[in-house]
């Protein structure tokens, strides 16, 4: 990306005037106004991630002190053969709830856009799972998930004829009933982006394809989804990071089970730590997912740009 | 001085610990802050911990144990200079003891398993009280087919079990009926050392039992595959099933919730290879190391296991109560408790078998719990296949604690 910023032509100033401290006084007071949210990052943020890669080498034991380990809880954990299939899930569960949340976050956009009054309660009504707790969202989805006949969900496809499901309780469907949980809340999000990217698309664009008699598939498919582009990698950016450390939704519905088929990487990590207690190998686990998030957004970036030039 | 407790915070239970420590203060004269925690109360110790900072006491499961001493964080207890350490049941010493043989804990409360049953199902559906498997595989069919809630509907379970692995719930569950069927899941092999056992044909043909109830006969509550004991009260609760296989903890607020004259206790039947035999369980009081208030924390040992410090913990037949059965042998619980459901669990605590005092049991019962989830949610799976590989997934387990 270049800057289309040109650096502002330098004042000559004449000797004696204008002491040091102003050429500073600008940045000093944005950092001064920084200050306080670094400050913040660094004591939350990136002093852990540091003592987690640092810990992530040792057998920790928080009282009796740690133990010099290497490279061994990396080992432990790679080789882990619930680490691999954890790695699968995070993945399956990751593009699917991104791919779903797009397509209907899509459909959504295009339908409410528009200026009419009344749309701002439907986008309300429609915004809502975003801004509600997860733990809260997948406690009530647990109860619509109820496996029997009298589960709320197995009466609603039971209107359309569709056998109960077992839903949760089956190790075939638990990872798809967490996803579909997961499209749902994550779809209005997408929608709001959606909607964003649609109010810059050039009005004129459209009425000049009215005018030479497009029909409505070809204005999404020539005008719309073209504009909206710098929107889907936005939102493909953050559904990868998303996807990869679910956690409270799979550690709320079925923590990882029936059988491990819905264990994802940060259910499996918070297990090893908290459950197993062995914080050295779980801190190695989450130095792998940090890599493996690194990798995957700088693989979007690097398409992105591929595709910008 | 600092006491924690595993358990809800503002819960009945929560207020019989406040009751407990201002006793002991009126008693001692000693200050104290009861913090009551539930959820994820190992990782707030560890943070505790990582600060150097423990609590001076806390009140948490006898199966914590190995994982506490191996992290450092207990105090040994020596227990002929322990008040009262004399008149606690010796079962309830080896709940304290480490794997070095050294007591790293005063013993609190005990518990063992039971079958809490809809009495007035069981009834309804005209059937005795289960004396073997297969009489308890029957009254669990009759509740799953012959609607005993009567309400024209197929909504009911014969089992509610909470076979998740949250805690390793489902090893947890399983392991009344391994025990009652004389199996177990690793056994001594003399000095220290450690064998796995789980797959001995009578540990396989309890997992075998409990994977017919959820494959063949289907009596276990739906869902049950991925719920912790949280949801799994609630399905008692609500009449979704009629078995339930637990702790006399909730006899007090299943009595309260569901109603007095629904509910009976029933001994675990013994199974048909072994027993009899259920889960021992219970509290510890430990005391943590670096503690500035040694000496108090001897004191408030020795007063929680006193006959004074054990009836507050009793709470009669209130609920909340947070000792479940007395572990000093002086009380008397039924002169405490008038309700006789609770010497059902007494009477089995004679044959109640603890986890034994390996150096870390947590490991253990969490890959343990994964694999019995495994056969039980998936009714293609070999129970014996399965059993043997989780025998050598506990012998590395073992050898890794250097206990084999």
């Amino acid at each position: 990306m270049t800057s289309t910023l040109a650096p502002a032509p330098r004042r000559t100033r004449s000797p004696g005037h204008a002491p040091k401290s102003v050429r500073w006084r600008g940045p000093l007071i944005a950092w001064l106004f920084l200050a306080p949210a670094l400050l913040l990052f660094l004591y939350f943020k990136f002093i852990p991630m540091f003592v987690g890669l640092w810990k992530s080498l040792f057998k920790v034991q928080t009282f009796l002190g740690d133990e010099w380990v290497g490279f061994q809880n990396y080992e432990t954990i790679i080789t882990d053969s619930e680490f691999g299939a954890a790695i699968w899930h995070s993945v399956v569960l990751a593009l699917g709830t991104t791919i779903g949340s797009i397509v209907l976050g899509l459909v959504l956009a295009l339908l409410i856009e528009g200026p009419a009054r009344y749309l701002w309660f439907v986008r309300t009504a429609a915004f809502l799972p975003v801004v509600t707790t997860m733990a809260a969202v997948a406690e009530v989805w647990r109860i619509m998930f109820h496996p029997a006949d009298n589960g709320l969900l197995n009466i609603v496809i039971g209107w359309v004829g569709v056998d109960p499901q077992p839903w949760l309780a089956s190790e075939d469907t638990s990872l798809w009933s967490i996803m579909l949980m997961s499209i749902w809340r994550g779809t209005p999000y997408d929608m709001m982006i959606f909607l964003a990217g649609l109010v810059g698309v050039d009005r004129t664009l459209y009425e000049a394809a009215a005018v030479d008699g497009a029909s409505t598939w070809r204005r999404l498919r020539h005008i719309t989804l073209p504009a909206l582009r710098p929107v889907f990698w936005i939102l493909f950016t953050l559904a990868a990071i998303r996807g990869l450390r679910v956690f409270v939704e799979v550690y709320v519905l079925t923590n990882g089970g029936p059988n491990g088929s819905s264990e994802v990487l940060m259910t499996l990590i918070y297990k090893l730590g908290f459950q197993k207690n062995e914080l050295g190998v779980a801190s190695a686990g989450g130095i792998v997912l940090f890599l493996a998030t690194l990798v995957l957004t700088v693989i979007v970036q690097v398409l992105r740009k591929r595709q910008a030039t | 001085m600092e006491i924690w407790i595993r358990q809800a915070p503002d819960s009945d239970s929560a207020k019989t610990a406040k009751k407990l420590a201002d006793a002991f203060t009126k008693a001692s004269g000693v200050q104290t802050k009861v913090v009551a925690l539930f959820d994820d109360f190992e990782t707030k110790l560890n943070q505790q911990a990582a600060q150097k900072d423990l609590p001076d006491i806390v009140i948490n499961d006898t199966a914590q144990l190995g994982n506490m001493v191996s992290q450092g964080w207990l105090q040994p207890v020596d227990k002929a200079a322990l008040k009262g350490g004399d008149q606690l049941a010796e079962t309830a010493w080896k709940a304290a003891t480490g794997s070095d043989g050294k007591f790293y804990a005063a013993p609190f409360s005990a518990q063992s398993f039971a079958l809490i049953v809809r009495k007035d199902w069981r009834e309804k559906v005209g059937m005795e009280p289960p004396q073997t498997w297969e009489d308890l595989a029957k009254l669990a069919v009759a509740f799953t087919e012959k609607d005993p809630d009567g309400n024209g509907q197929k909504d009911t379970a014969g089992f509610t079990a909470p076979a998740g692995t949250k805690r390793g719930y489902a090893s947890w569950y399983a392991s009344s009926l391994i025990y009652a069927n004389g199996g177990d899941f690793i056994k001594s092999a003399g000095a220290g050392k450690y064998a796995a056992t789980v797959n001995d044909p009578k540990t396989v043909e309890a997992v075998q039992y409990l994977q017919d109830q959820f494959c063949k006969t289907k009596t276990v509550n739906p869902g049950a595959v991925s719920n912790d004991t949280t949801v799994t009260h609630e399905v008692f609760e609500k009449g979704q099933g009629g078995i339930y296989l637990v702790g006399p903890y909730v006899l007090a607020r299943f009595v309260k919730s569901v109603g007095t004259d629904k509910i009976e206790v029933l001994p675990v039947p013994k199974g048909p290879s072994g027993g009899p035999g259920t889960l021992g369980e219970g509290e510890n009081v430990y005391l943590m190391a670096g503690s500035q208030n040694q000496d108090a924390q001897k004191k408030f040992a020795e007063f929680a296991i006193s006959p004074e410090g054990q009836k507050i913990g009793m709470n009669k037949d209130a609920n909340g109560a947070i000792v479940r059965l007395p572990v000093n042998t002086t009380v008397d619980m039924s002169a405490e408790r008038q309700d006789p459901r609770w010497k059902v669990f007494q009477d089995s605590y004679a044959h109640a078998v603890y986890a034994p005092p390996v150096p870390n049991w947590a490991p253990i019962r969490q890959t343990s719990a994964d694999t019995i989830n495994a056969v039980w949610a998936d009714c293609t799976a070999d129970v014996k296949t399965a059993m043997d590989e989780l025998n050598t997934k506990l012998t590395q387990e073992l050898q890794s604690q250097k206990a084999s």
